[in-house]
C-alpha cells in the first residue's frame, strides 16, 4: 500500500450564517471536500494547489490529524490520523506560514528545547538534528534571539528547525514561503529539496506561490471547488493552457505596424509594440517576417506567459 | 519526559518570557496587590461595621476570605491556560497547533499559560489566613493542616473545573462568558463569606453547582472549630472531594467537546 492512502475522502462543513430571524439562525452547508482520493509514496515531494477555499487546509487537516472527516478512507504510514492523533502526529511535521509553532518572547533555542521535551526526543538524537538543522538553514546567529526580534525570513526559518527536530517521516507545508524576499525564498527552496532528498522525507506542500511549486514539486495536484482536478506533472498542465506568446517589438524609427491577423492582440508601450498571438494559429516567421516589412527592427524580445497567467487561465476553464 | 517535568520546564520558560517585559511586570503585580488589598478592605469594613457575622467573629471571617484567595489565585497562577482566554485558543487557530503534538491537549493548554502577577493576591491570602487564625486562636493539630491543604488543593481543582465549563462552550462557539463569570468570578465574590449567612438559593448554588461551601468552607469551619451545621469533624476531610468529582466530570466533558471540534472543523 501507498505511504498516504486516501479514498473517497468526504468533509461537509455547517456555516452558520448572520443571525436574521430571533432564534433561529440559518446554516449553510458547505462540501469542503468531495471525493478526493490520491495516493502519495514515501519521499515524495508533491505540490497542491489551487484556489483561495478550496479545500486544501481541510486535506491538510485531515491528514495531520486534526480533523475528523465525514467519509472516506485515509491511512498514513499504516494509521488512521484521527483516531491514533498522538501516535500519528509524533510522525509529521506541519508549518504554517502564517501561524507560529514557537514561543514568542523567549529565545528560539529555548522553544526548541521545550519542543525536544514534548516530542520526547533523545538527547544525543536531538543534539545531532539541532546541530544539522542549525548549518543547514544558517541558525546559529540568532539561536538565543526572542522569536519577536526576528525577521520574517529568519522566523520561517526557525520554524522549519522546529517543525523537524523530532525527525518526522512527513512534512506538511502551508505557504511557506508567503511574504519572503527573494534570497530567503530561494534559501528555502534549496533546503526543503535537500531535506527530501537526503533524508527521504515525504513532503506535501500547499502554496499560491507557482515559482515554489515549478521549482520543487515533480508532481502537482490541483483541488477546487472541493474536487481534485488534476495530478501528475506541472509541465503537461501548464502545456494545456500554455498557447500564448508574447512578441515586443521596437523599430529603428517610428513606424506604424503592419496590418496583423485578427487573433493577435496589439499594445504599445512608449517605443515598443507587444503582440501576443498564439503559435498554433499563425507561425512565428510569418508573424516575423510581416513585421520585417514594416521597417528595420532594432530589437526583438519573445516571451513565454506568466506562470500565473497560466495558473489564472486553469482556474477559469475549470470554473474555479 | 513525563507530564509534570514537562509542566514545570514550561513554567520556567514562561516565567521568563514574563520577565522580558520586568517593569510592566511588577506594576502589574503591584496592580493585582491594591485590587486584592480591596477585597481584602471590604472584610475589614464589614468586620468594623458589625463585629460579626452570624456565629462568625471577625478572625473568622479573616479565615474564611484567606482560603478562597489562596485558592483562587494558585489556580491563576498555575493554570492560567485554562483560566485565562481558553477562547482566543479557540479563534486564533492556536488549538489546531496543539492537537499537532503528541500530548494531551489539556495538558498542553495547562502548559501553555501562567500569570505569576497573582503572586502578589496570593500573599494577601496568606496574610488574611495568619491573622485570622491568630484572632480566632486557632488550635493547629496535624489533622487541620492536612484538611487545609486537602481544601486548597482540591479547590483548585473546583476552580479549574468551573473554567473548563467555558472552555466547553468556546469550543462549541457558543457565547455564554456572563453564565459561566457567575459561577467562576461570582463564586469566589461570594464565597470569599461563609456560605451559611447566604439565602438558600444561593446557598444551593454554591453547595451543589459549584460547590465551594463543600470544597472551602466546611474544612475551614471545622479548621476554625466551629462546625457548619453542627457536621462531624470528619466531613472535613470528605465533601472536599466534590472538588475533585467537578474537575473529573468536567475533564470528561472536555474530552468530549474536543472530539466534537475535531468533527466540525474550524
Amino acid at each position: 500500500m501507498s505511504y498516504i492512502a486516501v479514498e473517497g475522502l468526504n468533509k461537509t462543513f455547517a456555516v452558520r450564517k448572520k443571525r436574521q430571524g430571533r432564534l433561529l439562525r440559518e446554516k449553510t452547508l458547505v462540501r469542503a471536500l468531495q471525493d478526493v482520493s490520491f495516493s502519495i509514496e514515501r519521499g515524495e515531494l508533491v505540490g497542491y494547489i489551487g484556489p483561495n477555499g478550496a479545500g486544501k487546509s481541510t486535506t491538510v487537516k485531515i491528514l495531520s490529524g486534526i480533523l475528523t472527516p465525514d467519509g472516506g478512507q485515509v491511512n498514513v504510514g499504516g494509521r488512521v490520523p484521527w483516531k491514533e492523533r498522538k501516535d500519528h502526529v509524533r510522525r509529521i511535521g506541519v508549518v504554517f506560514g502564517q501561524r507560529s509553532q514557537l514561543w514568542w518572547d523567549v529565545p528560539i533555542l529555548d522553544s526548541f528545547s521545550l519542543l525536544r521535551d514534548i516530542y520526547r526526543v533523545p538527547e544525543g538524537e536531538y543534539r545531532a538534528r539541532l546541530a544539522r538543522l542549525t548549518d543547514a538553514l544558517q541558525l546559529e546567529d540568532f539561536l538565543r534571539t526572542p522569536l519577536r526580534l526576528l525577521s520574517l525570513g529568519q522566523r520561517m526559518r526557525a520554524e522549519l528547525c522546529g517543525s523537524l527536530l523530532h525527525g518526522p517521516e512527513l512534512l506538511f507545508l502551508d505557504e511557506p514561503t508567503i511574504g519572503l524576499d527573494a534570497v530567503s525564498k530561494l534559501a528555502l527552496r534549496d533546503f526543503l529539496k535537500e531535506e527530501n532528498e537526503r533524508n527521504g522525507t515525504t513532503i506535501l506542500l500547499t502554496t499560491h506561490d507557482m515559482e515554489d511549486i515549478a521549482a520543487l514539486c515533480p508532481r502537482v495536484m490541483v483541488l477546487g471547488h472541493g474536487k481534485k482536478l488534476y495530478d501528475g506533472a506541472l509541465p503537461q498542465l501548464l502545456s494545456r493552457y500554455d498557447t500564448l506568446r508574447q512578441l515586443t517589438v521596437r523599430y529603428e524609427a517610428e513606424t506604424s505596424l503592419p496590418p496583423l491577423p485578427e487573433s493577435c492582440a496589439v499594445s504599445r508601450e512608449g517605443a515598443d509594440w507587444k503582440i501576443t498571438y498564439a503559435p498554433a494559429a499563425l507561425p512565428t516567421s510569418q508573424l516575423l517576417s510581416l513585421l520585417q516589412s514594416a521597417g528595420p527592427i532594432r530589437e526583438l524580445t519573445a516571451q513565454p506567459q506568466n506562470i500565473d497567467h497560466l495558473i489564472a487561465a486553469m482556474y477559469r476553464e475549470m470554473d474555479l | 519526559m513525563n507530564t509534570i517535568k514537562l509542566y514545570f520546564r514550561s513554567m520556567a520558560m514562561l516565567l521568563k518570557s514574563q520577565l522580558q517585559y520586568p517593569a510592566s511586570f511588577f506594576m502589574q503585580t503591584l496592580a493585582q496587590l491594591v485590587m486584592e488589598g480591596g477585597e481584602m478592605l471590604a472584610v475589614i469594613l464589614i468586620v468594623d461595621r458589625f463585629g460579626r457575622l452570624g456565629q462568625w467573629m471577625p478572625g473568622d471571617l479573616f479565615f474564611f476570605f484567606g482560603m478562597m484567595s489562596v485558592t483562587f489565585y494558585l489556580t491563576e497562577f498555575f493554570g492560567r491556560g485554562v483560566t485565562g482566554n481558553f477562547s482566543s485558543l479557540v479563534r486564533s487557530g492556536q488549538l489546531d497547533t496543539l492537537l499537532l503534538r503528541p500530548r494531551g491537549v489539556l495538558t498542553q493548554v495547562l502548559c501553555s499559560a501562567i500569570d505569576p502577577r497573582r503572586v502578589s493576591c496570593i500573599a494577601v491570602g496568606v496574610a488574611a489566613l495568619v491573622i485570622g487564625s491568630g484572632m480566632s486562636k486557632v488550635q493547629w493539630t496535624v489533622l487541620k493542616g492536612l484538611a487545609m491543604a486537602e481544601s486548597i488543593l482540591l479547590g483548585v481543582l473546583l476552580v479549574l473545573g468551573l473554567f473548563l465549563i467555558e472552555a466547553v462552550f468556546s469550543i462549541h462557539s457558543v457565547k455564554s462568558v456572563e453564565l459561566v463569570n457567575a459561577l467562576t468570578y461570582g463564586g469566589r465574590s461570594a464565597c470569599q463569606y461563609p456560605i451559611d449567612i447566604f439565602p438558600r438559593p444561593l446557598r444551593l448554588i454554591f453547595t451543589v453547582v459549584a460547590p465551594f461551601a463543600l470544597t472551602l468552607h466546611v474544612p475551614a469551619a471545622y479548621i476554625l472549630g466551629k462546625p457548619l451545621y453542627g457536621w462531624p469533624d470528619w466531613t472535613a476531610f470528605v465533601t472536599p472531594l466534590a472538588g475533585a468529582a467537578l474537575f473529573a466530570v468536567m475533564y470528561a466533558v472536555f474530552q468530549r467537546a474536543m472530539r466534537f471540534y475535531r468533527s466540525t472543523g474550524s
